[in-house]
């Protein structure tokens, strides 16, 4: 399979800072690519020198079979962009929005208007098509803004941040969508913070931390790779709340993290510990409302490589969680 | 696809006039431009034309000069820090475009804007005053080619890499009023002294005045076609800081 992305060396600085330290990676054609780091690792810097937005300090970007520096325009042609920010004309319509684009990628005038239409359809924004988007909610601009960054049909499209801060809805239309466009061959780059997006999403990832490469895998191969952090997660009545001291202190409980009206216990033996939680149980008299035992999730591999702490990424998936005091990273994500 | 040089070129000019047509669709009737690049010449004309004793002519010759200048020099740091603000610039530096096509698509923004305001400042002196035009050619070039160059100098401080409006606006405010007094608009050239008239042949706004003053009022210090040159240079000559301006932006990550 030929490579839709070779990086080779990509360094840069910002005056003494390192941002990219000397990174190298491949993005197959017809991948979607997963692009995971903690904030500040460095993402959205090497994606903004992927997409000709920064000039690299050092380092070789092919791209489509284009050295990127030397001519990006022909590479820029089949090239889509979503940035972070939904970075629509407000004080344009959508339909102008994506005329606008149209006109800048060069779609044939017969193509675009019924191409537009499509989109539009397809994003549930048809019926708005005449709204100036400064009347948008956050989710249809950033339908738009994906609309508008695949109107001239890319064979490799760069998604930063696509869903965070949306409802289910246009999360899941958005999610859709990129699967719909990956199998009709577009390549997909995506830089997320969302962990379980890139777990669901992406065929390869590659965890950034501190301007570097620390790993790149399928999401299924780093998994395996951390079977160290399983664990158990059990709800008991009444007040199971008030055992979480008493589970932790179980044979083979490694740390818990309370997990809403759960407690979550990581062990390297979920089989050993599940008799063990059931004999609480009966000991002090609490009924099980459920248990079930947690493979690592792509978060634990996340937080296991970067260090982070969990609550800082629960936070940015969306679920909310009291973490206790002192319970270092590396703790679970739901799967 | 399109190939080849003249398809190309074909394509870059569709893109800079798209670029151009969407600036004026989104930005010519924000505030700010119709503050900075519509009223604020008609103010500065009437400040320190009121109570002075001035021929029609003289005063449609010094409106003129002062639209094309002020309003064409007001778009470029007023549009490209708002859109890297906004991160629409974004959008348009990864076009499949070169960075020349963009800048050219930004100065006919400015320019355009000027050319009109130029014509409803020309329709006042001419309707309202009665003054009259005595070189329409030489008007008509200097208007397009003072709105073209002035539109190019202000984008050099629209290529400076912020984006914050305001770390733009003061600067290029402050070299549009500095220019102003030292080039021949409210002082006309022949009664300045030796340095100053030095000085006034530093700054471009010098050539579109005479060269207004030949059109409107049959004389001009210099020769109209000298005029016409140093506009026609600044064009070029003020792209170019413009263009190292992006490229160190791109360094920089603006």
């Amino acid at each position: 399979m030929t490579n839709a992305i070779e990086v080779e060396n990509l360094t840069k600085y910002y005056g003494n800072l390192l941002a990219v330290d000397h990174v190298d990676f491949q993005v197959e054609q017809g991948e979607v690519f997963g692009f995971l780091g903690p904030n500040g690792a460095g993402k959205t810097t090497t994606q903004r020198m992927l997409t000709t937005l920064l000039e690299p300090t050092e380092g070789r970007i092919r791209m489509l079979g284009h050295d990127l520096a030397q001519d990006p325009v022909p590479v820029k042609r089949k090239m889509g962009l979503v940035p972070e920010e939904s970075n629509v004309y407000t004080e344009l319509t959508a339909w102008e929005n994506l005329m606008f684009t149209a006109r800048l990628y060069l779609v044939e005038p017969g193509e675009r208007r019924q191409r537009a239409r499509d989109l539009l359809e397809t994003f549930g924004l048809w019926g708005k098509r005449d709204v100036k988007v400064e009347d948008f909610s956050k989710g249809m601009r950033r339908r738009l803004s994906i609309a508008m960054a695949i109107i001239h049909r890319p064979t490799l499209l760069f998604l930063d941040e696509p869903t965070p801060g949306l409802d289910a809805q246009s999360t899941r239309t958005i999610r859709d969508l990129i699967r719909e466009l990956n199998a009709e061959g577009t390549t997909i780059f995506l830089t997320t913070h969302q962990i379980e997006e890139a777990n669901q999403l992406c065929d390869r990832v590659a965890i950034i931390n501190h301007g570097r490469i620390a790993v790149i895998d399928t999401p299924e191969q780093l998994k395996a790779a951390f079977r160290k952090v399983q664990s158990v997660e059990v709800a008991l009545e009444p007040d199971g709340q008030a055992h979480g001291e008493s589970l932790k202190a179980l044979p083979g409980v490694t740390h818990s993290v309370k997990m809403g009206d759960k407690w979550r216990l990581y062990t390297e033996r979920p089989s050993g510990l599940l008799p063990e939680v059931m004999d609480y149980a009966r000991a002090h008299d609490l009924e099980v409302v459920s248990l079930s035992t947690l493979g690592p999730s792509l978060e634990d591999v996340f937080l296991e490589i970067t260090g982070q702490e969990i609550g800082a990424v629960r936070h940015e998936t969306g679920e909310s969680e009291d973490r206790k005091p002192g319970a270092r990273g590396r703790r679970g994500g739901r799967r | 696809m399109k190939q080849g040089i003249v398809s190309r070129l074909m394509d870059e000019v569709t893109q800079a006039w798209t670029v151009a047509v969407k600036d004026i669709k989104v930005y010519y009737l924000k505030p700010g431009m119709i503050m900075f690049g519509f009223m604020m010449p008609f103010f500065m004309f009437f400040s320190f034309s009121v109570r002075r004793e001035m021929a029609a002519a003289q005063g449609v010759a010094r409106l003129l000069a002062l639209t094309t200048f002020f309003t064409a020099a007001s778009t470029g740091p007023f549009i490209i820090p708002l859109e890297r603000r906004l991160g629409t610039y974004d959008r348009l530096l990864a076009a499949p475009m070169s960075l020349l096509s963009l800048l050219l698509g930004k100065i006919a923004v400015g320019a355009f804007f000027a050319i009109a305001v130029s014509i409803v400042a020309l329709a006042v002196g001419v309707g309202v005053f009665g003054a009259t035009v005595v070189s329409p050619g030489f008007l008509i070039a200097g208007v397009i080619l003072g709105s073209f160059s002035f539109s190019t100098l202000g984008l050099i401080f629209g290529s400076i890499p912020t984006r914050n409006p305001g770390d733009v606006q003061m600067p290029s405010t402050l070299l549009r009023w500095g220019l102003l007094f030292i080039s021949g608009v409210f002082v006309p050239l022949a009664e300045m002294g030796a340095m100053a008239r030095a000085l006034a042949y530093v700054s471009p706004l010098t050539y579109a005045q005479d060269l207004m003053n030949h059109a409107v009022l049959d004389r001009g210090l210099l020769n109209p076609w000298v005029d016409l040159m140093v506009l026609l240079l600044g064009c070029g000559v003020f792209l170019v800081p413009s263009l190292l301006m992006h490229r160190r932006s791109r360094r920089l990550g603006y």
